[in-house]
């Protein structure tokens, strides 16, 4: 029988009918080294944060605080920075400073979910708006600009070998994400809890130790994220990362990982980012205005994912014919 | 045709894919009766009630309402005719009102809005004829289950319905609420209404019911007036003679070891669902509990195995002191197969291999951090080949599984580990009879090979064929012990209801 729960076959082609349209249009521009490494450039950010962010989407989880998150971590890095007399001995404080609220972040939204039961949504959408705020009084709502020193402008701007530090920051993060997630016990149990949380209790998992897990590790790649951000801007604000939820969420979801839990890749949601990625980039080349993105994007996101939902339904019917069959053979 | 018959059923046939569930079934009731329906599980009563509400179409045979031959299509044809039912999960919503619920989707209306007014004053009167103690504007979510039963009996007595059907209705209530529900049931008797009462429980059915029909394997075994009504016999008709007094003495007897091996100690949850439990169990030893649903069976596994928590007692494996808690129980040789299947027991996206290792993660070999994958597919390989597990392919998603090879994942998961005792609750419910075959085999082997199992189950003929002793519940508390070879369906039913005279102080 053919293997139905690998990725679905939708996207690859949307995409590769996407990439070929722009290449007969955009000869020259398109498919160049310069272009495709500006594309995984602008998808970083995001490409960081939903390689973390997939353990909370996987355990049946939602973080919509992520956005401000980032923003706060950017923030952090820079009044670090600024606070040591942009010295390099800042940017190492500032970033060790910026991964610590990213994790104790998540260690607040992991222990809040489990140990009082509020659901993630609302925990994090009230976290969104206090982490928001935050930024706002550390940044008395104006904008910090940080233009050195070089260790902190090269980790989103430097090259090496024609592609930018933060592309290699994303795959290694991607590959950690991965092995982690095919490789490990612990992610096993992940795609466990996801799954089944009662069973997986059963089992002898402890789906709450799970869980803060999965909320830690996104706060970490999410404030690896704010970071990556204030070194490409060289500035912040408390706005800085606003609507990277949407952004992360779109890219998993296209990328085939369930908000129910249970069901994603890091491929998966990598692939996603890509997409949005390639997107905006195909739409900016072709010199779509960039007031009609939104709606270019919308339809193109609803013909990859519901090409998949076609696909899900052959797995359901394949389903419901096995039970036909079974109904049969019980009755002859 | 008799004028007091308000509703009958004459040749009732229904076959599912082939299958006979119901063959040529009559049944009748009168106007004003309490008609108590009873059968063992898949006896066919569930679906005869489906077929009279319209739920399923029956494949032959007729139905009278009032002497009037009717055809019933839809749930709104039953109830156009006027009968109700009042199913086990209630229907009522919860953060409305007792009138709100009762006149759901059929308001009163004043301008084109609801008049609420009115709607209090019509169901206050509906409440008055009958002398429930309901309040209309008290939000239902403020009452207790018994409460919420009542709001359901209202609605469905202010269509005027005439015929009420409760599918055990007494299953979540406490023996007060039961009591004021029974004299309830009476008062609707007085003003005429007929009830079709489907109860497991014996001791109600004979208190209240003028007439009782027993099914048994979809077919009518009789129908017995209140006088003719006697509890042995009415036991005798649900499950058939002839099985009762063989099964059990088939079985291959255990091999006599006195060797203790879990010892449960005066266990109590504080709340009731089972209180001041003690037995032992011992090596190689397969103990059935049985007993009534509802009766603390899988409370009391559950406590055992360390899921939920216990107020007092101990419990000892091999004269050690338990830790409550599914971890410890595991790392000390217990597995535990839970009642909800699909529920609590698999993960239905994963694959068998992923299922199968999930209790083994600790015996697998690790390459530095990575799970072997190697390792992983062999425990995997092995667990198909003990259970026989098919389809026989590691990748293959248990959710896709029948019920039987999911429920033999599930087994396998534990029968890789080095078990000391192996919890099962209700292990071949809705698994198909090669099947329940085959997992009988496998717990017969696992006790041969000195594991400990304890077998949940409501089904007595599977607790006599594979028990060596049987332990009955009620009301949470240990009231019986049989050894199997002696002992029969009858006498643990009777025990399970309460209807055993010398009830057994443990």
């Amino acid at each position: 029988m053919k293997k139905i729960n690998g990725p679905g076959l939708g996207k690859p082609i949307i995409l590769a009918v996407f990439m070929l349209v722009l290449t007969i249009l955009r000869p020259s521009s398109f498919l160049t080294v310069g272009n495709l490494s500006n594309v995984l450039w602008s998808i970083s950010v995001y490409g960081i944060m939903v390689c973390g962010t997939i353990f909370v989407f996987l355990i049946g989880g939602i973080d919509l605080s992520i956005g401000s998150l980032c923003g706060l971590c950017a923030v952090t890095i820079v009044k670090v920075i600024r606070y040591f007399d942009y010295s390099n001995t800042g940017v190492l404080a500032g970033i060790l400073a910026a991964l610590a609220v990213g994790v104790l972040a998540g260690l607040v939204h992991g222990v809040i979910i489990t140990k009082f039961r509020v659901p993630a949504f609302l925990i994090t959408f009230a976290t969104q708006i206090i982490f928001l705020g935050l930024s706002m009084i550390l940044t008395n709502n104006k904008i910090l600009s940080c233009l050195q020193p070089e260790l902190f402008t090269a980790i989103g701007m430097k090259k090496i070998f024609n592609f930018p530090i933060p592309i290699y920051i994303m795959l290694l993060i991607a590959v950690i994400s991965w092995f982690i997630l095919r490789k490990t016990v612990l992610g096993r149990y992940v795609y466990a809890v996801g799954g089944n949380a009662c069973a997986s209790r059963l089992s002898g998992i402890s789906d709450t130790k799970i869980t803060v897990l999965a909320y830690v590790f996104s706060g970490f790649t999410t404030a690896l994220g704010g970071i990556v951000l204030a070194s490409m801007t060289q500035q912040c604000m408390a706005s800085t990362g606003s609507g990277y939820e949407t952004e992360v969420i779109t890219a998993a979801v296209i990328g085939g990982v369930s908000l129910l839990g249970g069901e994603g890749t890091v491929s998966g949601a990598l692939f996603g980012a890509v997409l949005i990625g390639l997107l905006n980039n195909g739409l900016n080349l072709l010199s779509v205005p960039s007031t009609e993105h939104g709606l270019v994007k919308g339809i193109v996101i609803i013909l990859a994912v519901g090409f998949d939902a076609l696909q899900h339904q052959e797995k359901f019917r394949n389903w419901l014919s096995q039970f036909k069959m079974k109904r049969a053979r019980e009755a002859a | 045709m008799n004028e007091d018959v308000i509703l009958e059923a004459k040749g009732i046939c229904k076959s599912f894919s082939g299958v006979s569930v119901l063959w040529q079934v009559d049944f009748s009731v009168r106007k004003g009766e309490v008609h108590a329906l009873m059968g063992e599980n898949g006896a066919g009563k569930s679906t005869l009630i489906k077929i009279l509400t319209g739920v399923y179409t029956k494949d032959s045979g007729s139905i009278f309402w009032d002497g009037k031959k009717v055809a019933i299509n839809s749930y709104k044809d039953c109830q156009k005719l006027g009968m109700a039912c009042i199913y086990q999960e209630l229907s009522v919503i919860l953060p409305l009102t007792v009138a709100q619920n009762v006149f759901l989707g059929r308001e009163p209306k004043r301008l084109g809005l609801i008049d609420h007014k009115r709607m209090n004053e019509m169901t206050q009167e509906l409440i008055d004829q009958y002398g429930f103690p309901l309040e209309p504007e008290a939000l239902v979510s403020n009452l207790g289950i018994g409460q919420r039963q009542l709001v359901e009996i209202l609605k469905g007595l202010s269509c005027d319905s005439r015929l009420l059907i409760m599918d055990e209705p007494t299953a979540s209530l406490s023996g007060k609420e039961a009591e004021s529900l029974f004299s309830i049931i009476d008062t609707l008797r007085e003003k005429g209404v007929s009830v079709i009462y489907i109860s497991h429980r014996l001791e109600e059915v004979y208190k209240l019911s003028d007439r009782l029909t027993v099914l048994r394997d979809g077919k009518n075994a009789a129908v017995l007036n209140h006088d003719e009504i006697e509890p042995k016999k009415v036991i005798q008709t649900m499950i058939g003679k002839v099985v009762d007094e063989s099964a059990g003495s088939s079985k291959e007897m255990r091999k006599n070891t006195n060797e203790v091996v879990l010892e449960v100690q005066d266990l109590s949850d504080g709340t009731g669902l089972f209180h001041h439990v003690s037995f032992q169990a011992h090596k190689g030893e397969i103990l059935g509990l049985g007993g009534l649903i509802g009766s603390g069976r899988t409370e009391l596994v559950r406590a055992i195995y360390g899921i939920d928590r216990y107020r007092e007692g101990a419990i000892f494996l091999n004269g050690q002191k338990l830790k409550p808690s599914p971890k410890t129980s595991i790392q000390a040789g217990f597995g535990f197969v839970p009642e909800d299947r699909r529920g609590q027991g698999f993960i239905p996206l994963l694959s068998i291999n992923r299922n199968t290792a999930l209790t083994n993660y600790d015996r697998i070999k690790k390459n530095g951090l990575a799970v072997s994958d190697k390792d992983e597919l062999k425990l995997c390989q092995e667990a198909i080949e003990r259970m026989d597990i098919r389809p026989a392919d590691p990748q293959k998603q248990v959710g896709l599984m029948s019920g039987g090879n999911q429920q033999k994942v599930v087994l396998g998961k534990w029968l890789m580990r080095d078990l000391k005792v192996l919890i099962v609750d209700e292990p071949t419910a809705g698994i198909d009879v090669g099947a329940k075959d085959e997992i009988y085999g496998i717990l017969e082997r696992l006790a041969k090979n000195g594991i400990v199992v304890i077998l949940v189950s409501s089904d007595l003929q599977e607790l006599l064929r594979v028990s060596h002793r049987i332990l009955v519940m009620r009301k949470g508390a240990i009231i019986q012990e049989f050894d199997s070879g002696v002992v029969t369906q009858s006498m643990i039913l009777e025990a399970a209801s309460g209807l055993m005279g010398k009830e057994k102080a443990v």
